[in-house]
């Protein structure tokens, strides 16, 4: 599913160059759990977003389903991205001013879904992640680890192939982070591939393989059994 | 998906409250003052437009030229009209109409001790319905002023003299020379607001040449100047020059003393061109535009620099929508449609402001704009025009400025490096600040003017003079009215003139040097007491035992002198008017005898008795000076009282010659009052924007705050750190206005003959008042961010 080559990246300011990704090459299949770990700095989050096609490599190729996107623009990035990859983030990022049930419904209206559809969808997504009840509360209305499960809901909405989760138990206490990481199990076993930036050992261990940068570069993988 | 954009608009409106007040309200203002202005122009432009043959319809007009004076001959003589149509080929049509200039007292023979003196009451060819284009109630426009002494009365007048019965076909009395009795033959819509054809009365031209001032009116019997409006109707528009060649051919044919170059005007330009009365409405036809453009951009500006400070607080979101698969434009959209709410709420506020402002605004201008006019197609097309342009506007920047963000970066917090256009919105500050400190400046210098103007010496004491206007009613009982008055314990002084102070004199045309040369002498008929009531003082007193009121004697002013070519001391010479011959008898010291707007020209004084006859024939002034600390209403009063003892017909009258003097400069005042109305909203909207700014522009700095807190740094010297920035850019608006104020002040102070020099004060004082409203306005925030723990700004980074 995911094929990158040489894939390189600088931050630069007036003074300073900094490498964020030195030539790495990595590829993940179509149903695998992968966890990215490594110390602060080493390019974790960086090669997140250009998977995600938020950001794009200076070089190197990235193939996503066969298609060459590291050089696509931004409306190309934005067409991919919305049909194929769903985020979670670290803190939630949800909109403050909608309800549970708009905010998992913000996908399905950038992807042109009906309404009738929509709700559909809403509704067995929400009763999925169990928070049903919860659906025209604001964000600030629940706990964290509710929260997290509004995210992720949101992420699963549309049905894509790839989910990426940047330290998804960060902002939770260890009982709701894993639920969290429970419910991205179950995810990946009904056929979504996974790729996962963590800290935590603990979380790491729920994946397939574990893939350790330091200063831009793969120093290890651990495949688990 | 509009639904959601409308829905997240909404809430974000509910969500903050303060912001979003700020916002529309500032939108509102600036709109409000926008459609004041739109309509008041749109009204003045629309003049005379309404008449369905509009287009076809001319005044003829003349120009005369009476040795080196050129005059304009509005009016022609009765006899012109058919004889113009005859004449010209391309006149289809014509219509006469006279405006009775003297008042007129009108009552209801059935009820004839209630009496109105009224005005508007227009004399005319009994076409006038068919011609123009003005609404009959009840009657037959084809033949409502077909006979002598029959009247068509507007709406508000049938009301007035004839309650809820119908008026048609029942008899009015007016009274010009003297009363004739009218038949109501039909009722009229009121006049529009926007036509120089105004009514209250039409009466058929025939009436009036069937008074004993027919001869006064009726004129030559050939085309010549006159007393009539003669309007033409020609087959064609473009058959204008055709005419004017036609009626010239015919004048120059003509022996005469004098040059008549004729000239058709379009009754659409009579208004905007006819303005001698009061040129102030051609002013603010050229200010108010300027004006509403201005406010307007400082009110969009505001939104844009308010809506795009607070994008930090969006940053997040726009990128959780990016993330979730928005593109660049349909966050632009999302912004679009929010820009679009807020100015759709903004205009319906904006649009009660201005329907609750409107009757104070138009009394201040001194107009009447019918509310009809308010709803009709023209003026609602042009509020949806503004509504579109401003919802362009409002959005453009908001929506390129938000939709440029990128996720990765705001959805990390960090929105700090791409909030963009900071430099964009310190230019919208220094702009609102200079145009508002421009405007204080000008507002200051315009006040100084106005004072320097009601408190200049004229060279006559208009303190305590009250004058009274007398008609020919009151006949030869003006003697004694005067003599009572004379006697009365309150006064001092009585005097008589024939036009009252600043409301008009006569023209004289005296030989010069040469055979050519004819000199202007303005000229007041005033009695012997005259010069002693209103204190003029001699420059050259006449000869002892002088009689002044003789015949042929003239007092000069001192600038007549040299204009009339005379001696240093003319005392004894002699000035020739035609074939009069009148000798200098006495100079008085100049004194302004009408505004001061221009230099004193030069003035000829014919004296009478205040016992001659004259008074009472044509009408008069009465000049009482009333003695210090009389109680001034109680004497009125009395001299009501005694007034009407010789007159019961004029109703009693009065004004108080310094009222008259300040009356002047009503248009000066109008504009006053308006500008200083204009600064105060200015100054506003800048309170506004760099509110916004000041709030924006903290916030980005709060992790320097907190650094500089947790290193010592005291409250002072943040709030002084913060401050700082933002006056250095007051100071660069006050230096970038005051120049250009002083230069728009200089040209309009040359208006006036006498003017005041422009302080240096002036632009201390606005630069200070603009620094003052910054400092409070930014203190807020800063003191704000200065107290704030730093903790918690370290931690949000």
């Amino acid at each position: 599913m995911i094929k990158i080559t040489n894939l390189e990246k600088f931050y630069r300011t007036e003074e300073v160059e900094t490498i964020a990704l030195n030539k790495l090459s990595m590829h993940v299949d179509t149903g695998e759990f992968v966890a990215i770990m490594g110390p602060s700095g080493c390019g974790k989050s960086t090669l997140l977003n250009i998977l995600g096609m938020l950001d794009d490599p200076d070089e190197g190729s990235y193939v996503f389903n066969s298609i060459e996107v590291a050089h696509f623009n931004e409306r190309k990035r934005a067409d991919l991205r919305k049909h194929n990859i769903g985020f979670v983030f670290q803190s939630f990022n949800l909109i403050d001013e909608l309800t549970v049930f708009e905010n998992v419904e913000l996908p399905l209206i950038y992807t042109g879904v009906t309404t009738a559809e929509r709700v559909k969808r809403v509704e067995e997504v929400l009763d999925k992640m169990q928070i049903m009840h919860r659906r025209n509360h604001y964000p600030q209305q629940l706990s964290g680890g509710q929260q997290q499960r509004v995210a992720i809901a949101r992420a699963v909405v549309n049905k894509p192939k790839l989910i990426l989760a940047d330290e998804p138990t960060g902002n939770l206490d260890s009982s709701n982070g894993n639920d969290v990481m429970e419910l991205l199990t179950d995810l990946n076993e009904q056929g979504t591939t996974i790729i996962m930036v963590t800290h935590s050992e603990h979380d790491a261990r729920y994946s397939h393989r574990i893939i350790r940068l330091l200063d831009g570069q793969t120093v290890m993988e651990n495949i688990m059994v | 998906m509009f639904k959601n954009y409308l829905k997240i608009a909404f809430r974000n409106l509910q969500m903050q409250k303060l912001y979003s007040l700020i916002n529309i309200t500032g939108l509102a203002v600036g709109l409000a003052v926008c459609m004041m202005i739109m309509l008041y122009i749109t009204h003045e432009m629309t003049y005379d437009r309404f008449h369905t043959n509009a287009k076809r319809i001319y005044k003829l007009q003349a120009n005369v030229k009476i040795g080196g004076n050129t005059m304009n001959m509005n009016y022609m003589s009765y006899a012109s009209g058919p004889l113009v149509k005859q004449s010209q080929p391309a006149v289809d049509g014509y219509m006469r109409t006279l405006d009775y200039h003297k008042p007129i007292i009108v009552s209801n023979p059935l009820t004839p001790e209630t009496k109105y003196i009224e005005e508007k009451v227009v004399f005319a060819d009994s076409d006038f319905f068919t011609f123009f284009t003005f609404k009959l109630i009840s009657g037959n426009a084809a033949n409502v002023l077909s006979k002598p002494f029959s009247v068509v009365i507007s709406k508000d007048i049938a009301k007035k003299y004839f309650g809820d019965t119908d008026p048609v076909g029942k008899t009015i009395r007016l009274k010009t020379d003297s009363a004739y009795t009218y038949q109501v033959t039909g009722v009229a819509e009121n006049a529009p607001s926007n036509t120089s054809v105004d009514y209250n009365f039409v009466a058929s031209a025939s009436s009036i040449l069937a008074t004993k001032e027919a001869k006064e009116y009726n004129g030559e019997q050939r085309i010549a100047s006159g007393s009539f409006n003669l309007f033409l109707l020609l087959k064609d528009a473009a058959d204008t020059t055709k005419t004017r060649k036609g009626l010239q051919q015919i004048a120059d044919k003509e022996k005469s003393d004098f040059e008549m170059h004729y000239k058709l005007s379009s009754i659409g330009s009579l208004h905007l061109a006819n303005n001698w009365g009061d040129s102030s409405n051609l002013k603010y036809l050229k200010i108010f535009p300027l004006v509403a453009v201005l406010i307007l951009l400082l009110a969009l500006v505001n939104y844009m620099s308010l809506t795009t400070a607070r994008a930090t607080l969006r940053a997040k979101e726009v990128g959780i929508r990016k993330v979730s698969g928005a593109s660049r434009k349909t966050i632009a959209a999302q912004f679009y449609v929010e820009s679009g709410l807020f100015t759709v709420l903004s205009f319906i506020l904006g649009y009660l402001l201005c329907y609750a402002f409107k009757p104070w605004f138009l009394n201040i201008l001194q107009l009447k704009i019918d509310n009809s006019f308010l709803y009709s197609p023209l003026v609602l097309f042009l509020l949806l025009g503004l509504l579109l342009l401003t919802a362009l506007i409002s959005g453009i920047y908001p929506s390129v400025v938000l939709s440029s963000f990128k996720p990765v970066i705001t959805l990390k917090g960090k929105t700090s490096k791409q909030t963009g256009g900071a430099i964009v919105r310190k230019v919208f500050t220094t702009l609102q600040f200079g145009i508002a400190v421009g405007l204080i400046i000008c507002g200051v210098i315009i006040d100084r003017q106005l004072y320097y103007l009601r408190h200049a010496d004229t060279g006559l004491n208009r303190e305590n003079v009250v004058m009274i206007p007398v008609g020919s009613s009151m006949g030869k009982n003006y003697q004694a009215f005067n003599k009572d008055v004379q006697a009365m314990a309150g006064v001092s002084n009585v005097g008589t003139s024939h036009y009252a102070m600043y409301g008009g004199y006569d023209m004289y045309f005296i030989d010069g040097k040469t055979k050519d040369e004819s000199i202007a002498l303005p000229s007041l008929s005033v009695d012997d007491k005259f010069i002693q009531t209103l204190g003029l003082e001699w420059k050259f007193a006449p000869e002892p035992n002088k009689l002044l009121t003789g015949k042929n004697t003239i007092v000069i002013n001192e600038t007549a002198i040299s204009d009339l070519h005379l001696p240093a001391n003319p005392i004894g010479s002699f000035i020739k008017a035609g074939n009069e011959r009148m000798e200098v008898a006495g100079v008085v010291k100049n004194f302004n005898y009408s505004s001061m707007e221009s230099v004193i020209g030069p003035l000829g004084l014919f004296i009478a008795s205040d016992t001659t006859s004259d008074w009472s024939q044509a009408g008069c002034n009465l000049f009482a000076r009333i003695k210090p600390h009389t109680n001034v209403p109680s004497l009125i009063e009395s001299i009501q009282n005694i007034y009407k003892k010789y007159d019961q017909d004029t109703p009693f009258s009065y004004t108080f010659m310094d009222d008259a003097f300040n009356k002047q400069y009503k248009a000066e005042d109008r504009l006053a009052s308006i500008f200083s109305t204009f600064t105060y909203i200015t100054i506003i909207l800048a309170i506004l924007g760099l509110f916004g700014l000041a709030a924006f522009t903290i916030e980005q700095r709060n992790k320097e705050i907190g650094i500089r807190k947790i290193l010592g740094a005291s409250m002072a010297t943040i709030t002084t750190i913060l401050s700082t920035d933002f006056l250095k850019l007051i100071l660069l608006s006050v230096i970038i206005a005051s120049p250009v104020a002083w230069y728009a002040m200089h040209n309009w102070l040359q208006n006036f003959a006498y003017r005041i020099s422009i302080p240096v004060w002036v632009f201390v004082f606005a630069g200070t008042m603009a620094l003052v409203i910054a400092v409070l306005t930014i203190s807020y925030h800063a003191v704000k961010a200065a107290l704030a723990n730093p903790v918690n700004s370290l931690r949000s980074e």
